[in-house]
């Protein structure tokens, strides 16, 4: 198995470093010039040559290229261009705070998908079931962004009952854990939306083969106590793919959520990529664009490992 | 006093195509340790009258109506769900036909026979675990301890009837009912895992329903056999008394179609031609008709009486193939 | 003797008859292809039914609800929700047909030929489009259009981008399975070429999960292309467009729900009668899917 785990390890380096070509290319390649954005139109070339300089800018593609993934490779992701401030250290204050972001929405996800999932299976063809069906088809028919709209006017606004800015503010930080919980509630369900309607479909479609297995006739033959029968024989393995599912999922919460982030000003890498894009601060498209990507990476990586450790049958 | 007495026994099911009648007015007594043979064609009914008994026919789609059905002084038909689960594993257990899939994959072989015994006989879990050693050393898997953490894909099929077997004594019940237990198994293991469970039924004095459509292996355990078609018993006798006198025409084709080890070496298996009864709709005839060698006209008038042929041997068959007097 | 001539009918015709049979048994889906038909020909037939030019300020007339004047309220610009929710679906409807094509043109072929020849021109072509599929398809899409420029032309090729390679691996997957098939080493030893084998067998196989597929994309593209215009990456104003109108209503959504509430329901109507339509396109074309006629009879006895 470590066997396995070393040889995706080592593909990792090599994805990346595609996907890295590939933002290097489109940004490159485009036009706009990210120096007479900062700068504006009025500066002196000597001011513009200067930053260009500084940045880089006036090599050829290839070398800034090389340069810039020998920078990587030593930990140095560059300077922002736009703002005073290094890749890195910008990645250390927006991270954490996508990470909570979808850390809430999967934990939505997870608490709405599995008794759903699982009750639909149990009762199939009942009101629970045409719930669940009816619940998955609108999560997969509303875009997140116009499920935040909604809730925003039904809880923030009609109610006003939740928060819809805030998100890791020091204010919040401040008031206690539930001040803190507060405005993450909205933009979670808005962005994990999506996510629990796939996992519920799944689960309710696993747990309902599961349970017209022949080991389940024998858990019931045993006279075992329906909870039982039901958490530890049929449950236990309909959580090997959902759990992979959920990982997968997770892996790519941080790319969707740029919308979210845009409607409820969350600082995060979504956010920062959509400012970056605008105002051409490459080294910012880049390094967010390749974290992102490894991130991505290391969640699937892990998700196969998971499917290995959970079913006993897979041995690599 | 029957350990098991069923009368009547009548299993339905409601499908797209109507109301398939998958076991029709089933009669039997089982006695304290008597091996009963059940044996038929695949959607015969034997299958459905045991899960029946063992009230595990899903109801609905299924409906499970008798005059009655009484187990160890118990009235099957009246238990609620929560009392069927306390029998179920502990004084009546089942075991399946194929151990592959019969068993979770997903749990130690341990984890499956420790949760009967804590379910039923309270054990805490270090004696419980005792107990599985115990148990698997008795149905012969070697280096028990070790395998307790083993997986069921980590066993050979006769390794894993075996468990399944562990697993459905380990309460030591009254009534095993062994569904097709060794048609999924090579014959020499076939042949090991008859022998285990007869030594162990007999130590016991565990009454066991066989249910088989080989003859051969039913021959060798059970003391008795139901001979059943299209949902009824048509022929019932003591194991020697079958096969000497078979008095049904099904029983006749069976075994016609039985290849034997001591015939002669180039006898023509005869086949019974045909097609599977119709269990929705059946005509008010007998059953096997259609496809009967050895009818006579009173067989396409109305539907067969059991005749009584002595010895504790019926059969509900106007062919008078064995005569004989009382 | 001479051997009878085959039946000139080809050979898709029984099979496309029986599932079109099979099609109108679901529920759902007719509604979804009706809604759906209902909703293209509103917005490709908006010049001539939209009651007000959409771009048209009014400022008398701002943030007023929905009445017999205006059907679905006017925005902060007077301008008329409803003529402004048809124009809009000219946009996010043709954006979502051409996505689809694109991505038809671009990721087919190319699962068919990686899942065919297999060996180094399957291993180079999944690479690639791994890498693709590691990239967060909004974040291409927002980097593509955002540096490109908000034209529609981009907004279409960075969703096709964004959506072929998710169809080449789809196909790779199909084609692949097809190959082993008996039936095409059973062809080969009759004796048909790679091009009658990929048209005759593969390609009908392929063709449903396929056609279930493309489905998929065009309501992922119609709501990608509304994500886009939400960012402000998409269509720019004055242009309708759902997404951007919805951003717009932003500021309004406690004083005119209506703003936000239009575009999301059409946005939502398409989506549903999209994945209806594919629900039953998938039934339809999946023989195992097929259902027999249902008679229940009670018991007689």
């Amino acid at each position: 198995m470590w066997r396995y785990l070393g040889r995706r390890l080592i593909q990792v380096p090599l994805v990346l470093i595609v996907v890295s070509l590939m933002t290097f290319l489109i940004t490159r390649a485009t036009p706009g010039d990210p120096v007479q954005i900062m700068l504006g139109m009025q500066t002196s070339k000597e001011a513009a040559d200067a930053m260009r300089a500084e940045f880089n800018l006036d090599r050829s593609l290839p070398e800034q290229y090389v340069l810039w993934i020998g920078k990587v490779v030593t930990g140095d992701l560059g300077r922002s261009i736009r703002l005073n401030d290094t890749v890195t250290s910008l990645l250390a204050e927006r991270f954490p705070v996508s990470l909570q972001l979808a850390l809430a929405a999967m934990l939505f996800a997870l608490a709405v998908s599995i008794p759903l999932g699982v009750l639909a299976a149990l009762r199939r063809n009942t009101w629970i079931d045409y719930l669940c069906t009816g619940y998955t088809v609108l999560g997969f028919a509303v875009p997140n962004f116009a499920l935040a709209l909604i809730l925003i006017y039904v809880f923030s606004i009609r109610l006003d009952w939740l928060p819809i800015t805030g998100i890791g503010s020091s204010e919040a930080a401040a008031g206690g854990w539930w001040t803190y919980i507060k405005p993450f509630i909205v933009p979670a369900v808005a962005l994990g939306t999506l996510q629990t309607a796939m996992l519920t479909r799944l689960l309710r479609s696993s747990m309902i083969d599961i349970l017209s297995q022949d080991y389940m006739r024998t858990a019931r033959a045993k006279g075992l106590m329906p909870a039982t029968v039901v958490i530890v024989h049929a449950l236990k393995n309909a959580m090997i793919p959902f759990v992979t599912m959920a990982t997968v999922q997770f892996g790519y919460m941080i790319g969707i959520q740029v919308t979210i982030e845009y409607i409820f000003a969350v600082p995060g890498m979504g956010s920062a990529i959509l400012n970056a894009v605008v105002t051409r601060d490459f080294p910012v498209i880049q390094g967010f664009t390749l974290v992102i990507a490894a991130f991505f990476l290391f969640a699937n990586i892990t998700a196969d490992m998971l499917y290995a450790l959970l079913d006993p049958r897979i041995r690599y | 006093m029957a350990l098991l007495a069923i009368r009547n026994l009548r299993t339905r099911f409601a499908t797209d195509r109507g109301t398939v009648r998958a076991v029709d007015g089933v009669s039997f007594d089982l006695a304290e340790g008597e091996v009963l043979g059940l044996v038929g064609e695949s959607g015969s009914g034997k299958s459905v009258t045991a899960l029946s008994v063992m009230r595990l026919v899903p109801e609905p789609p299924g409906q499970v109506t008798a005059d009655s059905m009484s187990f160890d002084g118990i009235d099957l038909l009246r238990l609620s769900e929560a009392q069927a689960r306390e029998v179920r594993g502990a004084s009546m257990a089942m075991v399946f036909q194929d151990p592959m899939r019969s068993l979770n994959p997903v749990l130690s072989i341990g984890r499956q026979l420790v949760e009967v015994l804590q379910r039923h006989q309270k054990l805490d879990r270090p004696a419980a675990r005792r107990r599985a050693i115990e148990l698997l050393e008795m149905v012969g898997i070697p280096l028990a301890e070790k395998r307790l953490a083993a997986y069921p894909h980590q066993f050979s099929g006769g390794m894993r009837q075996r468990v399944m077997i562990a697993i459905a004594l380990s309460c030591n019940p009254r009534l095993l009912i062994a569904d097709e237990a060794t048609t999924a198994l090579d014959v020499t293991i076939q042949a090991q895992i008859v022998d285990l469970v007869k030594r162990l039924t007999r130590e016991r004095g565990t009454s066991v329903i066989w249910i088989s459509h080989d003859l051969g292996v039913v021959a060798n355990l059970c003391d008795r056999v139901n001979v059943m078609y299209a949902g009824r018993i048509v022929e019932s006798a003591p194991i020697r008394d079958l096969f000497h006198r078979p008095s049904h025409g099904y029983t006749l084709g069976l075994l016609g179609s039985t290849p034997r080890i001591d015939g002669p070496a180039l006898r023509r298996l005869s086949p019974i031609e045909g097609l599977p009864p119709n269990l929705i709709d059946p005509l008010p005839l007998c059953p096997f008709l259609p496809r009967c060698r050895v009818s006579v006209a009173a067989c396409r008038e109305r539907a067969p009486e059991r005749r009584d042929l002595g010895r504790e041997h019926w059969a509900s068959c106007f062919a008078e193939l064995n005569q004989r007097t009382p | 003797m001479a051997l009878a001539q085959p039946p000139a009918t080809p050979r898709f015709a029984g099979s496309i008859r029986l599932a079109a049979r099979q099609f109108p048994r679901h529920r759902a889906a007719m509604v979804g292809l009706v809604c759906l038909v209902l909703i293209c020909l509103a917005a490709a037939l908006a010049p001539l039914i939209a009651p007000y030019d959409p771009v048209q300020i009014k400022l008398s007339a701002k943030l007023k609800p929905p009445s017999f004047e205006h059907l679905l309220g006017t925005d902060h610009f007077g301008r008329d929700v409803f003529s402004r929710l048809l124009y809009g679906g000219r946009t996010s409807l043709s954006v979502g047909l051409l996505v689809v094509a694109f991505a038809f043109v671009l990721g087919v072929p190319l699962g068919l030929a990686s899942g065919y020849f297999g060996g180094r021109t399957d291993n180079l072509l999944m690479r690639l489009v791994d890498a693709f599929l590691t990239f967060p398809p909004l974040l291409l899409a927002v980097a593509l259009v955002g540096l490109l420029g908000p034209d529609i032309q981009n907004v279409m090729l960075a969703l096709g981008l964004v959506q072929a390679p998710v169809l080449a691996r789809m196909v790779r997957g199909s084609t692949l399975a097809v190959r082993e098939e008996v039936y095409v080493t059973a062809a080969r030893a009759l004796g048909a070429g790679p091009g009658r084998i990929v048209i005759s067998h593969l390609l009908r196989n392929v063709v449903s999960p396929i056609i279930v597929q493309l489905t998929v994309v065009f309501a992922a593209a119609v709501v990608a292309e509304a994500s886009l215009s939400f960012l402000g990456f998409g269509t720019q104003p004055p242009q309708p467009s759902w997404g951007r109108d919805m951003s717009e209503a932003r500021r309004f959504l406690g004083d005119a729900p209506w703003m936000f509430l239009a575009p999301t329901g059409a946005i939502m109507l398409c989506v549903l009668s999209i994945n209806f339509l594919g629900d039953g396109l998938r039934d339809a074309l999946d023989p195992r899917a097929w259902r027999t006629r249902r008679a229940v009879e009670p018991d007689k006895r």
